[in-house]
């Protein structure tokens, strides 16, 4: 059976595969997912939307997932286990996969001491590893936790994310393999900016077999303005920003940085087309939709392959 | 050990408020040892409290006890015949001596002063850390002795998360971070292959199944 | 106003090894002003407890002073940077009932003064002071100990 997932079946047709991501907004007007949608359309395989992203609320990414399906895109839900228990969770995987979503990423997402309701209960009943473990339990056997069986599983794609960039480095690696023996298919890196760091990564990596079990996305993020760039550096959990990047956007005139944060972009995606074991690259232009399609031509990308 | 604070002194005296005659019981055990409600810490408070209601002109009589356990009956029964002397009971014990009160002496208002905050350790003098969650499913064996539930800012059983950068936790930049201490330790001890497992997730209904847990011993019973 | 015109109670909880003849020295002032002032030597000043500033306060002083020996002269080592904390903790106590933290104060020996500890005491009751009697204080007895300790 041809699965519904476009991003599943690019990735398995071989061609490297792009993924843009999409934030909900802070309110229920559903026009600018929408809007956002159209910005996309054709220029990306699936659209990914955000879970609630550094815990500030926003509107539900289920919701924004059906919205951009109905556009006709490929969405690809993020669950978040910060603010379900495993009972919202395997219910709201049964309820997207009868939307007709088709792709899932399973992370635990930024603790709700950094968002707007830093009061709330963080729930993790379960961690990314096991809600990924959970996923594919249900869509391969049929069964939700505990063992009870479901009438009709679910159809869904399984992606994590990894953050080649966090400590301790050297478990880094090992923690992919984790995701992976869990069950993950595909995996969204954290921002490149340190490439000498990610290809490091790579390459245990690839000593441990793992990029030919999953599809690796290298996480992209055009820098809007030397200012971004540094609060990146400090402000951003698990971020990592060399000096030589920070110091090249500010050697540039304010009113083209944007134009250079494209183009640091654009040489990144090149490196990730040419490193061995990446399969495609996952551009979370933040606020910054309109950008992706010129990001996409320009770096080669386009036309998106007919799968 | 339990730890706990003292509550701010203006949240006291509007639990109070109602009441002249006041006793301030402390307990000799475990907010003693965290100096939050020992012998000295109910005399600091009753003086205070007398002091604060001559200031305001109130006429209040505070007097003060500490009883080497709240939670134990043998211990409690020390207040008979005493309680019926105060309107009120101002607990220095933690939440469980303040619930043993008051289940002991029906009737009785009985107050807490503090805020009961966890079970943890004196890592150093006046220095306190949370290390157990009491889950009722202990798993350090597993984690090189660091709970991940207590410890970890996300409870994650397969840290750590990408929150993770030089040792420290992304919510606290002064916390460790527990997936690092967990890595380190297991390394030492040569049980990184611990960390190849993928651990389910926990079974919380040991620590909130059906409200609140008890344990029976018939052994220990009478 | 001055302490000593307002006549003001004053405590003075220090370490004895800021003055060989404490005692004596002591005494001389305890006889001349009686119950005005209060003297609480102490091995070191390190043994100070938040408790002892309150129950000062609580049992009639109106200003209360912790002298502890010059920076690094603690023959305990770290008596005197003790006793600046529990000062410190007592303060914010006092604070939060709306007593002026200045009625507990901090005094510093001064390394090589040989000031006696009646010298200095008599220096604290020619002080301004921008507060008037302690309206916290207690004339009649401690009620506390009416209470059997369990």
């Amino acid at each position: 059976m041809k699965t519904d997932s476009r991003l599943k079946r690019v990735l398995e047709k071989g061609h490297f595969a792009v993924t843009a991501e999409c934030g909900p907004p802070k309110g229920a007007d559903p026009k600018v997912i929408k809007s956002k949608g159209k910005i996309l359309k054709g220029f990306v395989d699936s659209v990914n939307v955000t879970d609630n992203q550094t815990g500030v609320v926003r509107l539900s990414s289920l919701a924004a997932c059906v919205l951009l399906k109905k556009e006709g895109l490929d969405p690809v839900l993020q669950m978040t286990t910060r603010d379900r228990n495993r009972i919202a969770l395997q219910s709201d995987i049964l309820g997207a996969s009868a939307l007709g979503i088709r792709n899932v990423l399973c992370l635990s997402g930024d603790h709700q001491s950094f968002g707007n309701q830093p009061q709330a209960k963080g729930v993790f009943d379960v961690d990314s590893v096991q809600l990924i473990q959970l996923v594919r339990q249900m869509r391969d056997n049929g069964v939700i936790l505990g063992g009870d069986k479901l009438s009709e599983p679910p159809r869904l794609f399984i992606g994590a994310v990894a953050n080649p960039f966090a400590d301790p480095f050297a478990y880094r690696a090992i923690r992919l393999g984790k995701k992976v023996a869990a069950g993950a298919e595909f995996i969204q890196t954290q921002c490149i900016y340190n490439l000498t760091r990610f290809n490091e990564w790579m390459d245990k990596v690839r000593d441990l077999g793992l990029d030919e079990k999953v599809y690796i996305l290298g996480g992209i993020t055009p820098l809007k303005s030397a200012r971004m760039a540094e609060f990146m550096s400090k402000q951003v959990a698990g971020m990592d920003v060399p000096d030589e990047i920070i110091n090249r956007m500010k050697s540039i005139p304010a009113r083209e940085q944007r134009q250079e944060g494209l183009k640091i972009a654009i040489e990144t995606i090149q490196a990730l087309k040419e490193a061995q074991g990446v399969h495609g690259v996952h551009i979370m232009a933040i606020e910054w939709e309109e950008a992706v399609p010129q990001l996409i031509e320009a770096a080669k990308l386009f036309p998106r392959p007919q799968v | 050990m339990i730890t706990a604070e003292r509550k701010p002194l203006s949240e006291i005296k509007e639990m109070i408020a109602p009441y002249k005659k006041i006793l301030v019981a402390g307990c000799g055990s475990c907010v003693a040892e965290c100096a939050s409600g020992g012998e000295k810490e109910v005399g600091l408070l009753a003086s205070a409290l007398r002091m604060d209601a001559k200031m305001e002109g109130r006429r209040i009589e505070v007097n003060e006890i500490t009883l080497d356990r709240q939670c134990v009956y043998e211990f409690i029964d020390q207040l008979t015949g005493l309680v019926g002397q105060f309107d009120a009971i101002l607990s220095l014990g933690c939440g469980a001596g303040v619930q043993a009160l008051a289940d002991v002496f029906a009737g009785v208002i009985i107050l807490p002063a503090l805020n009961t905050t966890f079970i943890g350790q004196t890592k150093e003098a006046g220095l306190w850390i949370e290390n157990c969650r009491a889950c009722g499913d202990c798993k350090l064996g597993y984690f090189a002795a660091v709970c991940p539930i207590t410890r970890c800012a996300k409870g994650l059983f397969n840290g750590p998360c990408g929150g993770s950068k030089d040792g420290k936790c992304e919510t606290d930049p002064d916390a460790p971070c527990a997936w690092q201490l967990i890595i380190e330790r297991l390394d030492k001890a040569g049980r990184l292959d611990l960390l190849q497992n993928v651990y389910p997730p926990a079974d919380w209904s040991k620590q909130q199944g059906k409200g609140p847990r008890k344990i029976h011993r018939e052994d220990q019973s009478i | 106003m001055d302490q000593k015109s307002a006549g003001l109670n004053i405590t003075i909880f220090f370490c004895q090894q800021l003055d060989a003849n404490q005692d004596a020295n002591r005494r001389v002032l305890e006889r001349e002003l009686g119950s005005r002032i209060k003297f609480f030597p102490l091995p070191c000043s390190g043994r100070i407890e938040p408790l002892h500033l309150l129950r000062a306060l609580e049992t009639g002083a109106d200003k209360v002073y912790l002298i502890i020996c010059p920076e690094g002269a603690c023959r305990y080592h770290e008596g005197n940077l003790r006793a600046r904390k529990r000062l410190a903790f007592a303060q914010g106590l006092i604070e939060e009932i709306g007593l002026e933290p200045q009625r507990l104060e901090l005094i510093q020996a001064i390394q090589g003064d040989q000031l006696t500890i009646n010298e200095r005491a008599r220096e604290f009751l020619a002080r301004e002071t921008d507060f008037g009697p302690n309206p916290a204080k207690n004339s009649v007895e401690r009620i506390a100990d009416s209470v059997q300790k369990a």
